[in-house]
């Protein structure tokens, strides 16, 4: 290739891939060794879990020692199938997959570790007591067993979470906006705010299950008034502090007075909305476990306690996991619908 | 709105307001009569504290006078509105909407944006920002974000255009770029354009009237013509003896003539 950039010509156009590679060094044949080591340590720390697993005989008794074989299995071979696709991207030039393995590898590694780790003082040693704290075979085992009920009293938790989040949520947007945009509104709904909001969202639980005809129904009531409460106050903030600047400029390019409030003010507030949409997530999340723990009938709060109840202490864990698992996937999408509503504030990138 | 003659008539007009922590009250403009119209460039200039900018505001509709009537062609002025465009010191962008759908807001408001679309595409090409037409503004250079900007406030074709320093938060180079874009677009349209600025230099160098005014209370103390053919230099004779005679208006004596 002939055409350098010499100081006379226009410099070429070049992608961001491309300007990376310009300015990044070369690297010594000792730190490329490094990275390829770095590369293949979760595998080699996959295979230190298998190893221990199968080669460290069992203290107490074990069933279906399988189970958990396979999952580590299953890793490790995920692992691989991803190593070697963005190896072959790679090679293609693209570097972006293997850049994101490669930031995440000592992750895993240290993931696979902590299991090998875990297991050791769980069904190995029996240093953490069994079976209070149940190894990783005995919590998968139950999962699989009692699949059934888990996946129901899942998506009991997941059906009165969404119904309680976003009927507040919803409610939460209309108050908040119109008490922003109304001084008038402002004064008849800031008080309550105020009195009301100290109160932590629990609290009312008691008194729901004196108070309410239906356990369900009032749980949804509970999850509703706390993210009510968090959405109204965010997103009352942000159609107050709307720079008077963007209300004048849309005035003299012929907006009205409605369209000032849906194509000026609710759109410039969408960043607090947002973050009183994550918070009313995060205090929604803990309202639905007291309720279920405490009252509802149903759902993976509710499960966790009464395998507790039964001595089933791999069961909770089973819950435990899975209970993390839907939490982590409905913030994930809660921050992914974020991102991309927000998408003019990662502006920036040039 | 094409091509619409306009005059602009202030009669007798003041804006007081009153502070917000003591019981004062603050004459920002006193009795102003004067009257302009269409293919006028017209410079407000003066220190801080002068009413240029209230003056400005009075006419876009954004406030209104204490007394005395401001009248477009004999009507009243009312709210702001698509006919009088207007441009900010700051861009005032609306940063959730990309080049495109801000330069199209006017248009998409009033209901206007279909058959449109290809209004705003030459509006986009007139700045030279069409690699950036999908872009929000927080990519932009604050002389690219003056631009879009600018044509945002043209795209309606008002017979008014109103230009609140709009080119004081530019580096000097962008500057003068930018003043001879908005003559470029002024001598073809031939509206009325107001601009306040501070800077006597670019009253002179754009207005085919400049009003010098001054504060305490804010007032104007002089209109004077500016009778010198575009492009202007700004090193010639004439130029130099305006600006000392605005100067010297003002009470910042410069030399008086050579």
């Amino acid at each position: 290739m002939s055409n350098t950039p010499t100081s006379a010509e226009q410099p070429q156009k070049l992608t961001r891939q491309q300007l990376k590679d310009l300015e990044r060094k070369e690297l010594t044949p000792i730190q490329r060794f490094f990275e390829l080591i770095i590369m293949i340590l979760p595998l080699a720390c996959g295979l230190i879990a298998i190893a221990e697993y199968l080669l460290i005989p069992d203290k107490g008794r074990n069933a279906n020692p399988g189970v958990y074989l396979t999952c580590l299995i299953i890793l490790v071979v995920a692992y691989n199938v991803w190593g070697w696709y963005t190896a072959y991207k790679r090679v293609k030039g693209d570097k972006t997959p293997y850049e994101k393995l490669r930031y995440k590898a000592p992750l895993f590694a240290a993931l696979f570790l902590l299991l090998a780790f875990y297991d050791y003082l769980t069904l190995k040693t029996g240093i953490l007591t069994q079976p209070f704290v149940p190894c990783l075979n005995f919590v998968l085992n139950a999962f699989w067993k009692d699949r059934t009920m888990i996946f129901e009293c899942t998506i009991h938790t997941l059906w009165l979470l969404f119904l309680g989040y976003f009927s507040g949520s919803a409610l939460g947007l209309v108050t908040g906006i119109t008490c922003g945009y109304s001084k008038r509104c402002r004064y008849w709904i800031d008080p309550i705010i105020k009195f009301l909001g100290p109160i932590p969202t629990s609290t009312w639980i008691p008194i729901m299950m004196v108070v309410a005809s239906s356990l369900f129904g009032g749980a949804v009531f509970i999850i509703a008034l706390g993210s009510w409460f968090a959405v109204t106050v965010a997103s009352m903030n942000g159609i107050a502090n709307v720079d008077q600047d963007y209300f004048e400029a849309a005035r003299t390019l012929g907006a009205s007075s409605r369209q000032l409030v849906f194509r000026v003010a609710i759109p410039h507030a969408m960043p607090s909305i947002f973050s009183g949409l994550t918070q009313a997530m995060s205090s929604s999340c803990t309202a639905i476990m007291i309720a279920e723990m405490l009252g509802v009938k149903s759902g993976l709060g509710w499960y966790m306690n009464w395998s507790k109840s039964w001595a089933s202490y791999d069961k909770m864990f089973a819950a435990l996991f899975v209970i993390c698992i839907i939490f982590t996937v409905v913030t994930k999408s809660l921050e992914a619908v974020k991102r991309y509503v927000l998408r003019w504030q990662n502006g920036g990138e040039k | 709105m094409e091509n619409q003659k306009v005059v602009l008539k202030l009669e007798d007009v003041s804006k007081s307001f009153a502070k917000v922590e003591t019981d004062e009250v603050t004459h920002a403009l006193t009795s102003v009569t004067t009257s302009m119209e269409s293919g006028e460039f017209i410079s407000l200039v003066g220190p801080s504290g002068c009413g240029k900018s209230t003056m400005l505001r009075l006419v876009a509709g954004l406030i209104k006078p204490t007394t005395g009537t401001l009248t477009v062609n004999g009507k009243e002025i009312g709210d702001p509105g698509p006919d009088r465009g207007m441009m900010f010191q700051k861009a005032t962008l609306f940063p959730w909407l990309t080049v495109y759908d801000n330069i199209a807001f006017s248009l998409r408001m009033q209901g206007k944006l279909k058959g449109n679309e290809d209004k705003v595409e030459n509006m986009i090409k007139v700045i030279g920002l069409e690699g950036f037409r999908d872009d929000y503004p927080g990519q932009l250079s604050g002389g690219m974000a003056q631009r879009v900007a600018l044509v945002r406030s043209l795209i309606n074709e008002p017979p008014i255009l109103l230009l609140d320093e709009p080119l004081g938060a530019l580096d000097a180079f962008t500057r003068m770029n930018m003043q001879d874009e908005i003559l470029k677009i002024w001598q073809e349209k031939q509206q009325l354009a107001i601009m306040v600025t501070h800077d006597v230099d670019e009253a002179i160098y754009m207005g085919t009237r400049v009003l010098v005014m001054d504060a305490h209370p804010g007032r104007v103390i002089a209109d004077i013509e500016i009778e010198q053919p575009f492009p202007r230099d700004r090193s010639s004779r004439e130029f130099v003896e305006y600006r000392n005679d605005i100067l010297n208006k003002l009470h910042f004596a410069g030399k008086k003539g050579e």
